[in-house]
């Protein structure tokens, strides 16, 4: 019997925390007798959670992470005299992961939203970024500003900087998983229009890509990426003086250059 | 067609990496939940009510509950709630959390096979067996197992092909097994993007897995047609 | 000196009386024959002596030793049911043949595992299953069954799987063995193979119970016959006295009905 009530309070745990994760209020701050830079130094290495999403964070031809964000994160590790450990998550549950601590930080072109800012210990934005509409390119033409865009149905990632912008445009629009979905959609014609990512547009739209068809028309909003530590944590202040350091002995640059988004770069004071 | 042909060495490495994981997820599914579904299967027609009852609410909750959501429990509840991540962030920890929510799921299924197979040997085989001056366990080990295999073969080929798909369920977690690796070429991965087709491709591993199990099963059961 | 005793057994199921105070002694090399309808208490009678069920009350004796008492001992362990079960040899009605062995392996399968728990297994191990082997073969072929020892129950007849199930009882040396409506289930034409079988058993001394509804059969080979109903011994002596000379009203009409067929 005493089992059974265990097991009973262990669903409700498990279920509340459910609930828990879904409204994305940030788990409960410990009394840790360690902060988290003392933590990552002890573990020896600095855990980064990343999607596969170039220029930020992609493989090269051994598998091995490369990327802006990727570099970033390595020299920043680097810095704090640890290893870094590049961990491919579900970007849906970028939040969980960190609270779960199966990663120390998200870094991986993420846009500072509201939300993001909420729930997670943001560093400085270092980078820009905006969301840019997707359509056909023979249709291109009549979609050249925001007004044109209410007849069109739309498809953005769930939870992301792109939903934020189809709701506050009043679009209509269908949340699917991922943004390459999105553009999946407007490639099979299921849906008129995407909003993503222009970085991401950049690299996946167009002459010499595998949408060829699609081109990206207006811009809706400028936004900045940034990197997600764990709420409370201490690592991101460390951050903002690694990118201090950075931006002012070059290196940032240098590394941008290697990936082609310099021009995204945000100065660091 | 080119590009196609440039393209898919990369995809075929990454969906061979993919179902590497995929096969070691089926593998250690199987190994675990078969023991484990025996355990529970004696738990759950256990004499004794308290035992049995807590087994069949076990069963009654992971079976009525999707595997997903266990996933989800398994591998966030113990660093989320109780502030200790056992698994840890690397791709074995996913690993570990993936096999011990599918072992666990796959043992409650296969429970209820097993139970069903056993209670449908005549009580006759063991009481000859009690007559001869056998033991309970030798009646089960030496009398009783082989007649249970030869029945439940026909459902478990069904469970475990269905095993083989269900693998995929791991990606919620992030275990990078072949949907995702093929997926990722959707995001953009290695150079190749928005393409689908290796997504699509997927589908040629799980059927040629599925075909040699299926084949296996087929001959397993042939095997045992020698008694009725 | 009574090779088996049962003094005052009762058994039942639930607020059910199936038996109610069974009397009744067997010398060795002496046959046993129980009738009456179904439903009259002979097969519990038979599966307690085996141990398969648990007699509520009443004494058993084997060799004069008791190996139950109802007064001392409510219940028995596994282990003590597992011992006195060797005392006695059971057939059932439908055969209970282990289907994913040979005729032979069913006879040997038993007294190969218990060979197991024996001291000098590991040393003699090939000369103790040979043996067991040998004694298989043996006893199929005093069942007239030397062709069939490798074949599956399945591809045996009834008659031929109740003569491998009796072999099979017999390998375990029991000093009782019991048969439990042995040819019931059989076609017509193959209860004779069996009877002949125990027939053969009979002359060998072999001291033997059998529940049967083979009136002519019980009469002819029976040295005690005991005619239940409801739970009760009605009859208990010679086949004459029982079959001839009847005491109760009840057996003559159970008896005369056997006539009449």
């Amino acid at each position: 019997m005493k089992k059974m009530v265990k097991f009973g309070l262990a669903a409700l745990m498990g279920a509340s925390m459910l609930v828990g994760c879904s409204s994305s209020k940030p788990a409960a701050e410990e009394t840790a007798s360690k902060t988290d830079a003392e933590q990552v130094v002890e573990n020896g290495k600095l855990v980064v959670g990343v999607t596969d999403f170039a220029p930020m964070d992609y493989k090269d031809e051994n598998g091995n992470w490369i990327g802006f964000d990727a570099d970033l994160a390595t020299a920043f590790a680097k810095d704090l005299g640890i290893d870094v450990e590049i961990i491919e998550i579900d970007w849906d549950n970028k939040i969980l992961e960190l609270n779960n601590k199966s990663v120390d930080c998200i870094w991986n072109g993420m846009t500072l939203t509201d939300e993001v800012k909420s729930s997670m210990e943001c560093s400085n934005a270092y980078c820009n970024n905006a969301q840019v509409v997707i359509v056909n390119k023979d249709v291109a033409d009549k979609y050249k500003d925001t007004e044109s865009l209410k007849d069109l149905t739309f498809a953005v990632e769930a939870g992301s900087a792109g939903e934020e912008q189809a709701i506050a445009y009043e679009l209509n629009y269908t949340a699917v998983q991922n943004q390459a979905n999105a553009l999946m959609e407007v490639a099979a014609g299921t849906s008129d229009a995407a909003i993503i990512d222009s970085l991401m547009a950049a690299a996946m739209v167009g002459e010499g890509t595998g949408y060829e068809q699609l081109t990206y028309t207006v811009g809706l909003n400028a936004e900045e990426y940034g990197v997600g530590f764990r709420k409370g944590s201490d690592l991101a202040a460390k951050l903002n003086d690694f990118f201090k350091k950075c931006y002012e002995d070059g290196t940032l640059k240098e590394i941008a250059e290697k990936y082609g988004v310099q021009a995204s770069l945000i100065e660091m004071k | 067609m080119e590009t196609f042909l440039q393209q898919l060495p990369t995809v075929l490495h990454a969906l061979n990496i993919g179902f590497l994981q995929t096969l070691k997820l089926f593998i250690a599914t199987l190994v675990g939940a078969i023991p484990l579904g025996l355990l529970i299967c004696f738990g759950s027609t256990s004499k004794y009510k308290i035992i049995s009852g807590f087994f069949n609410i076990i069963i009654w909750i992971v079976r009525g509950t999707p595997l997903m959501i266990q996933l989800l429990i398994i591998y966030y509840f113990p660093g989320l709630v109780l502030h200790n991540p056992v698994w840890g962030g690397s791709e074995t920890g996913r690993f570990m959390a993936s096999a011990l929510a599918f072992i666990v799921n796959y043992a409650c299924y296969f429970s209820e096979i097993f139970r069903g197979g056993i209670q449908g040997i005549s009580v006759g085989q063991d009481e000859a067996g009690l007559v001869l001056g056998m033991s309970k366990v030798e009646i089960f080990v030496h009398v009783k197992l082989l007649q249970m295999i030869k029945r439940i073969l026909p459902p478990m080929s069904n469970e475990i092909l269905t095993l083989v798909k269900d693998t995929s369920l791991a990606r919620i977690i992030a275990l990078q097994e072949v949907i995702w690796a093929g997926q990722s070429f959707m995001k953009g991965s290695q150079g190749i993007s928005g393409e689908i087709w290796p997504l699509f491709f997927t589908a040629f591993y799980y059927l040629v897995c599925n075909g040699i199990l299926t084949v296996v099963l087929n001959r397993l059961e042939k095997k045992l047609e020698f008694f009725r | 000196m009574a090779i088996l005793k049962v003094e005052h057994l009762s058994k039942s199921f639930g607020s059910t009386k199936v038996l109610k105070d069974i009397c009744f002694s067997l010398e060795k090399s002496e046959i046993l024959s129980i009738i009456g309808s179904s439903g009259s208490g002979k097969t519990t009678l038979l599966r307690c002596l085996n141990f398969l069920e648990t007699p509520n009350n009443g004494i058993i004796l084997v060799n004069e030793k008791e190996v139950f008492n109802g007064k001392t001992q409510k219940t028995l362990t596994e282990s003590q049911k597992k011992e006195n079960r060797l005392h006695f040899g059971l057939v059932f009605q439908s055969f209970n043949l282990f289907p994913q062995y040979t005729a032979l392996e069913n006879v040997t399968l038993a007294r190969k595992l218990a060979a197991k728990k024996e001291k000098d297994y590991k040393s003699r191990k090939k000369e103790i299953l040979q043996e067991i082997e040998e004694e298989g073969i043996q006893l199929l072929k005093q069942m007239g069954l030397e062709h069939r020892m490798h074949q599956y129950p399945h591809q045996l007849s009834g008659g031929q799987c109740q003569r491998v199930a009796i072999a099979r009882a017999l390998a375990l040396k029991p000093d009782i063995l019991c048969f439990d409506e042995p040819t019931s289930a059989l076609d017509p034409e193959l209860t004779g193979e069996v009877l002949k079988v125990i027939k053969e058993l009979a002359e060998q001394k072999m001291t033997m119970v059998i529940v049967t509804h083979e009136m002519a059969f019980a009469k002819d080979v029976s040295d005690k016959v005991i005619f239940m109903d409801n739970g009760v011994v009605l009859e208990y002596g010679s086949p004459e006295e029982v079959f001839d000379n009847p005491k109760e009203e009840r057996t003559k009409q159970f008896l005369g009905r056997f006539i009449n067929e």
